[in-house]
């Protein structure tokens, strides 16, 4: 460790504020949390100007600190970062201080708790995508949950006791079984070198080649919590549910970063520390890649809710960036990441708008929409250049993530990128569509009934969004600006993955795991045909939503 | 005899402890201050006296009194854990005590003997001295859980608690019976050496053994309340006053597993490939039945009655881990042991002092709201909460860890063992968490104004807290003396 530990105080800045919020009185809550993350988004550039994109050495991480925590098992307070958690920390620290910026107006009751809760949970963002230790990455990763728990079951809408519940208990479930697969990889390293320093630090283990059988263990546990946040079909049931719940800023965040720690996850840990496996099970992921991609795009054709809608478009935009990882190759690594980034922006973008339109309607419902062109014109523009930019338009950002996928895919499969091509026709259809049926056409019945309720965004709002849609812009014009950034980590981790071939002993595993998804499909299918072919009353579109009982919990 | 007395000298101090208590009730009757700065007070020597004691015996053991009574740093680490939750559980006390008019007095007298008995056991190098501890530390245990003579869930769950675990002393007892015969003597060492030969094929594994080991793994199984043996444990817990209920739910059972620890780490160890499946099926059944069991409780007593059921099972996954052949399943079953006390300890207290006014059930609906009628009450019942469930940065999680890490380096079956520990975990976050959807996302049920609580009850909260965090930040700190626990007894 040398210097100044600015990682750390990005990390921290936000914990320290949301303890100023806690025990400052509540009419600061919201001026004082506002302060506390712009201090850590300020400082989070500074990394970016501090940061070396040509930097010393094979693996490029730089700014280390690394303390001893725990030395009898060699676990480490150890931060670093490298292109790609860099990025990712400077998105977390903009959409942090953008989501309470769009919550001054909506969160009314509580006000503290709320910019407490929203504080740690950035703590804990920042904090997986800087740990270098894997015990430390754990511990950030389970951080994030309870917030967020929180933020959904106290602020969110009227089913959220149900969503938050699902939410927790489907991460937990992956997030246990990966710190088994953590502690055992860490005796494994033990058992090799007879010590238990460097057990859990990143950057030894990462050189470990560990023995095939606990590759695939471990491989399946870290794949399971990742598949679970991306979220990867079909692991995806929660989010939907999460999403539709949430307060709009709680969206945002969810939408916009923590998809990404799964993504993030696969990039840093899951393929470097098991390359032989994620060789193995590549193929089978590139297939539920595909299902996600197709999956998502034609379940969000037939959402009547606006949440619901970009939520499925969500667990299809993430499937171009799964994908994107499990080729192994150039392109498809930049495009994810890139993707991830353009996602976060475009996504958090889309739910700040429908929260705009939730403040002043309190409905989300696409069949009550129209006219908004004429009733709230700034909107409908703001909302069109989102939607745009979400169906890839060249010269946005979200085109060249794509375009970059689609060429690594090629280069893997011809029939993989082939198939992943039709989504994007689909997403120009559920998205324009969408657009339509809201900003086109006579003002609908509901809107004038609002009468002068329906008013245009405020400055505030206009704020909120400014930022992002410069970033879509500069980042569609110079995709460079990003790629440059993280070429260290892709040259990197492609290095890592590279060590070992695919195990050939468990492609029966593989293929189990390709059938059970393609099952649940068909199951899915017969089970939506026996409600329409009874014809009692659900129509197609509701009958594919996830079951949701009324009362989760009682 | 100096020498002895000398080593036996915490437990002197205890003792006397517990006759001080009743004398200043003597002076000063029916009130509750003096009486517990007493046994404040003669807990705080007796713990400094532990200290002095045992530190001389980390390295090597102490041995007294014919080698029946052995002084290592297990004795040590166990007795300073009773210590603190037998002090922690009378700083509790008042607030639920005072307003059901129920003595304060004898409440920590009986409580004090309790401990005794416990460190007995801790310190037991003889089966007979080893049952004498137990029956020692159960019997006020019975006491207590009749506590509220006038209440009637009270007094049957005493009455079950009583007739189970005397019935159970009578198994084990029997078990101890079958050993002795066939190993010809009481000291742990000459047992273990007896069936060390046994375990090398030396001498003949008959039949009367194997039926001894039948007879104290089910009493055993009965004290920690292990699946199937736990029926009395609902019952008990529930209808205690809430302050015994914490102190059941973590005193005897760490007590019990203190027996196991010298039972069957050290007097049976040699015989550990044998009780290994044993103890496998009893983890794997107690910690799943207890947590599924505990998805469906409404009311939040027995709802930690149940949940109590399931750590039950992780600390036997410890054992497991340990007769797997890791001694690091010892440690792991050691903090298990210390974190689980502190964050149920911290639990109870907040029911407790909950029920501060009389007639509040501990039904999920008194929580409804508590976040902001009560909002540091409510923030303590969360954190002891996500340390139950096991989530970082608190002691429960690195509890679990730790117990994961030995049972995954054991291998085989154990380490099944630990993806069914993590699975049950994360079915366990149901049940937690909805004590707190009920704090924070439900309203208030009545419109009664927030208690006052006392400064003892603040005291003890902020201990129990302190410690849930500081052992989950910095777990390097009792890590050394459960590493030297761990040693004394497997070597």
């Amino acid at each position: 460790m040398s210097g100044f530990p600015i990682l750390s105080i990005v990390v921290f800045t936000p914990l320290v504020g949301a303890l100023v919020v806690a025990v400052a009185p509540s009419r600061y809550a919201r001026s004082l949390a506002l302060a506390a993350s712009l201090v850590a988004w300020v400082v989070s550039l500074l990394l970016l100007v501090g940061f070396d994109p040509n930097g010393p050495g094979g693996r490029p991480f730089q700014l280390e600190e690394a303390i001893n925590w725990i030395p009898l098992f060699g676990i480490q307070y150890k931060v670093g970062v490298d292109g790609l958690s860099l990025i990712l920390v400077v998105l977390t620290t903009t959409l942090t201080w953008v989501s309470i910026l769009a919550s001054f107006a909506p969160i009314k009751d509580r006000i503290k708790e709320y910019m407490v809760s929203f504080l740690i949970l950035e703590v804990g963002m920042i904090g997986v995508f800087v740990a270098l230790d894997t015990f430390l990455f754990y511990i950030f990763w389970e951080v994030v949950l309870v917030p967020m728990y929180l933020i959904i079951g106290i602020w969110g809408g009227a089913n959220r006791i149900y969503a938050t519940i699902k939410f927790v208990l489907y991460t937990l479930v992956g997030s246990l079984l990966m710190l088994v697969a953590i502690l055992a990889t860490a005796f494994a390293y033990q058992s090799s070198t007879g010590s238990w320093t460097g057990a859990f630090d990143f950057e030894r283990l990462h050189v470990a080649n560990f023995d095939p059988n606990l590759q695939i263990f471990a491989f399946l546990a870290f794949f399971l919590a990742f598949a679970i946040k991306v979220p990867m079909f079909p692991f995806h049931t929660w989010l939907p549910d999460a999403h539709v719940q949430a307060p709009t800023a709680g969206s945002v965040i969810l939408a916009a970063i923590m998809l990404k720690l799964g993504a993030y996850g696969f990039i840093r840990f899951a393929l470097p520390l098991f390359p032989a496996a994620a060789h193995t099970f590549g193929p089978a992921i590139i297939v539920l890649s595909l299902i996600a991609i197709i999956y998502g795009a034609v379940v969000a054709l037939v959402q009547p809710d606006l949440k619901k809608l970009i939520a499925y478009s969500s667990v299809s935009h993430m499937g171009f960036v799964t994908l994107g990882i499990f080729v192994f190759n150039q392109q498809g690594m930049d495009g994810a990441i890139l993707q991830m980034v353009n996602h976060g922006l475009i996504t958090g973008a889309l739910f700040l708008l429908v929260g705009v339109i939730y403040e002043r309607t309190h409905d989300r419902t696409l069949a009550k929409m129209g006219g908004l062109a004429a009733a709230m014109p700034v909107y409908a523009v703001a909302l069109g250049f989102f939607v745009f930019a979400s169906v890839g338009l060249p010269g946005l950002s979200g085109f060249v993530g794509e375009f970059l996928v689609l060429v690594g895919a090629f280069e893997y499969a011809p029939l993989v990128a082939a198939v992943a091509t039709f989504c994007m026709i689909f997403a120009a259809g559920y998205l324009l569509w969408m657009y339509q049926r809201m900003a086109f056409g006579e003002i609908s019945e509901f809107f004038k009934s609002l009468g002068h309720h329906l008013t245009d965004m405020t400055p505030t709002e206009i704020l909120t969004l400014a930022p992002l849609a410069a970033l879509i812009v500069v980042f569609g014009l110079f995709p460079g600006l990003v790629l440059d950034l993280v070429r260290g980590s892709v040259t990197a981790v492609l290095a890592d993955a590279g060590r070992q071939g695919p195990i050939a002993i468990a492609t029966q595993t593989a293929l189990v795991l390709v059938a059970v998804p393609i099952l649940y499909v068909i199951g899915r299918v017969i089970w939506v045909a026996r409600i329409d072919l009874s014809g009692g009353g659900a129509s197609g579109g509701s009958a594919i939503e996830p079951v949701a009982s009324p009362e989760g919990v009682s | 005899v100096s020498a002895d007395l000398n080593t036996i000298a915490p437990l002197i101090v205890a003792i006397l402890t517990a006759l001080l208590i009743l004398v200043v009730d003597l002076i000063a009757p029916n009130r509750p201050t003096p009486v517990i700065g007493a046994a404040l007070i003669g807990l705080a020597v007796t713990a400094a006296v532990t200290i002095a004691v045992g530190s001389g015996s980390i390295a090597t053991a102490t041995t007294a009194y014919g080698g029946m009574y052995r002084l290592d740093a297990l004795t040590t680490f166990l007795d300073l854990l009773f210590i603190s939750v037998v002090a922690m559980t009378i700083v509790f006390a008042p607030d639920y005590l005072t307003p059901r008019g129920l003595p304060v007095a004898e409440f920590a007298t009986v409580l004090v003997f309790a401990m005794c008995g416990a460190m007995v056991i801790a310190a037991s190098a003889d089966l007979l001295l080893l049952f004498l501890g137990l029956e020692l530390m159960v019997l006020p245990g019975y006491l207590l859980a009749g506590y509220h003579k006038s209440d009637n869930y009270s007094t049957e769950g005493a009455i079950k608690y009583f007739l189970l675990g005397s019935f159970s002393s009578a198994i084990f007892l029997f078990g101890l019976a079958f050993v002795w015969g066939l190993s010809g003597s009481t000291s742990i060492a000459t047992v273990a050496s007896t069936l060390t030969r046994v375990a090398t094929g030396a001498e003949p594994f008959s039949p009367g053994l194997a039926m001894g080991f039948a007879f104290l793994t089910t009493g055993v199984a009965f004290k920690i309340a292990a699946v199937p043996f736990h029926y009395w444990t609902p019952d008990a817990y529930q209808g205690s006053p809430t302050p015994v209920t914490g102190y059941l739910s973590v005193g005897p059972k760490i007590g019990a597993f203190a027996l196991i620890l010298r039972l069957f780490v050290e007097a049976l160890g040699p015989m550990k490939a044998d009780w290994l499946p044993v103890v496998i099926v009893l983890a794997a059944t107690t910690m799943t039945l207890g947590n599924l069991v505990a998805l469906t409780q409404d009311n939040v007593k027995r709802m930690l009655g149940y949940s109590s059921i399931a750590h039950t099972g992780y600390m036997l996954v410890g054992l497991a881990a340990f007769a797997g052949g890791q001694r690091q399943g010892l440690e792991g079953l050691l903090f298990y042991g210390a974190a689980y006390s502190f964050m149920n300890l911290g639990a109870f207290a907040v029911i407790a002092a909950l029920q501060k006014r009389a007639g509040v059930t501990s039904g999920l609906s008194t929580f409804a709201g508590l976040g902001r009628k009560e909002p540091i009450l409510g923030l303590l019942m969360v954190l002891f909460l996500l340390s139950l469930t096991g989530i970082p940065p608190t002691a429960g999680f690195f509890a679990k860890a730790l117990i994961i890490v030995a049972a995954v380096q054991a291998g085989g079956w154990v380490g099944f063992l630990a993806v069914l520990m993590v699975l049950n975990a994360a079915a366990a976050a149901f049940y937690y968490l909805r004590v707190v959807v009920y704090m924070y996302m439900r309203d208030p049920a009545s419109d009664a104004p927030a208690l006052r609580h006392g400064r003892l009850l603040w005291g003890g909260l902020a201990t129990a807290t302190i410690l849930t965090i500081g052992l989950g930040f910095f777990p390097g700190l009792i890590l050394g003396i459960v590493g030297d626990a761990a040693k004394a007894i497997a070597g």
